[in-house]
């Protein structure tokens, strides 16, 4: 089950924010391979948005490689879902980099050590790692492939 | 080429007679596109409420053209097959002493095409919507509901919401928000909506129009303007006092704080190579975007006067 919630202060554009939590939600194993996506209307009524900005999420992902769309069959997470799996190291470069920046620039203003920066990038990869397992030795029914 | 629900050519409208004329739509040039949920904000008297009835032919330009779907709203022929496809929800909703059990058989007996029963339904059950108290003695919320339901079940091409969230509580309006985008926005249909309730606009537009005394200040797709606007806090010698991109500079003892309203990389990027220091950088929510648009335009008016 996919719960999405948007912040409209946060200043990040909504359809960014959808992808992030997506991304997240695969990451970290609440949604797997093969998992139906509600449908784009359906989202944009939940989440009292325009259809559009959905729309532009979900195709910023499917050109991702992250979730594919069945013609008239709705949209699912794509089946190698390791995200980016097939990037190439300059796009996953080139994707993080902002990231990092934005991290070294609140460290500094910080006085955050860089060792202390490192460990805390750890923790955060450690705990993905944990959710992912605890999902996977989870005994519920894995939905298959192909399988709606 | 886009096709346009509603377009306007120097529109004017201007009230009274020698010299105590207003004009509350002064030179307006809009444009809302066919499929678009756009966004008319302004404040009060910008001249929004005008506009809207001139385009269902309830009020006749001074000058200029206004368009609906291509056709004339204000000639006699044409106005009848505009208002066959607009559902229009008007601010001041007087509607006599029916209830609005009567208001919606009374405005599915007009629309014989397109009304739908079902979507009325849902439209009273998802808004509470009390059928049988004459419209007099419902509350303000209340009228607006009816009003609403009366014009979302008439499944129209171009639906006009004139301050559709008056006297709204925050769950009703929460469940109009989605209900439109449920029920109203799909096949290409218009949802042209004025407002000041700028955060729930934000959410459900993808156009904007900002308009200040009957004239347009920025209009385009929501997106656009908001990739384009832009805070910057700047510290530094010889930094730029104006230019086309920059709305506003306001300068105080330690930084300079600069309002952009186009291509906000390459000025931090011209900042940068000045030797400036960007202290913070920020995109601007649309209501800071429209208290900045206001307040410029109100200023350099102040100047001009």
């Amino acid at each position: 089950m996919l719960f999405l919630r948007l912040s409209a202060s946060s200043g990040v554009p909504v359809h960014l924010q959808i992808e992030q939590q997506i991304k997240q939600s695969i990451a970290s194993g609440v949604l797997c391979a093969g998992d139906p996506l509600p449908s784009t209307r359906r989202t944009a009524a939940d989440l009292r948005i325009n259809p559009n900005t959905v729309a532009r999420a979900f195709q910023n992902l499917e050109r991702e490689g992250i979730i594919r769309t069945v013609p008239g069959g709705g949209t699912y997470v794509a089946s190698f879902a390791a995200p980016g799996a097939g990037l190439l190291k300059a796009e996953k470069i080139r994707r993080l980099r902002p990231l990092a920046d934005q991290i070294a620039v609140e460290a500094s203003q910080l006085r955050f050590s860089s060792e202390d920066v490192h460990k805390l990038l750890d923790t955060a990869l450690l705990e993905l790692e944990k959710a992912r397992r605890a999902r996977k030795s989870d005994p519920r029914v894995e939905p298959q492939e192909g399988d709606r | 080429m886009t096709a346009f629900a509603i377009q306007t050519h120097s529109l004017v409208k201007t009230f009274g007679l020698g010299r105590k004329q207003i004009s509350a739509v002064d030179g307006l040039s809009l444009h809302v596109p066919e499929g678009s949920v756009y966004g008319l904000l302004g404040r009060n008297s910008a001249g929004k409420t005008t506009t809207i009835r001139m385009a269902m032919g309830l009020a006749r330009p001074t000058s200029g053209t206004i368009d609906v779907f291509g056709l004339n709203p204000t000639r006699d022929p044409e106005r009848v097959s505009v208002l066959r496809q607009v559902g229009y929800v008007p601010e001041d909703k007087m509607l006599a002493s029916l209830s609005p059990r009567k208001l919606l058989e009374l405005n599915r007996s007009f629309y014989p095409g397109t009304w739908s029963d079902d979507l009325a339904r849902k439209v009273i059950k998802r808004l509470e919507l009390p059928l049988d108290t004459p419209y007099m003695k419902l509350s303000l919320g209340d009228k607006t509901k009816s009003a609403l339901a009366a014009a979302i079940a008439q499944c129209s091409r171009l639906l006009i919401l004139d301050e559709p969230t008056t006297g709204l509580d925050p769950i009703a309006l929460d469940e109009l928000l989605r209900l439109l985008v449920e029920d109203c926005t799909a096949e290409g249909r218009t949802i042209f909506l004025s407002s000041h309730q700028l955060a729930e606009i934000e959410q459900i537009a993808d156009h904007i129009g900002i308009m200040d005394r009957g004239k347009i200040l920025l209009e385009g797709p929501l997106d656009d303007i908001r990739a384009n606007f832009h805070r910057f806090t700047v510290t530094g010698a010889s930094l730029p006092a104006g230019g086309a991109a920059i709305l506003s500079a306001t300068r105080d003892a330690h930084a300079t704080r600069y309002i952009i309203q186009r291509d906000p990389e390459s000025f931090s990027h011209e900042l940068i190579c000045n030797g400036a220091t960007i202290l913070d950088s920020n995109p601007m929510s649309l209501n800071e975007i429209f208290l900045e648009l206001c307040r410029t335009a109100e200023s350099r008016e102040e100047v001009s006067a």
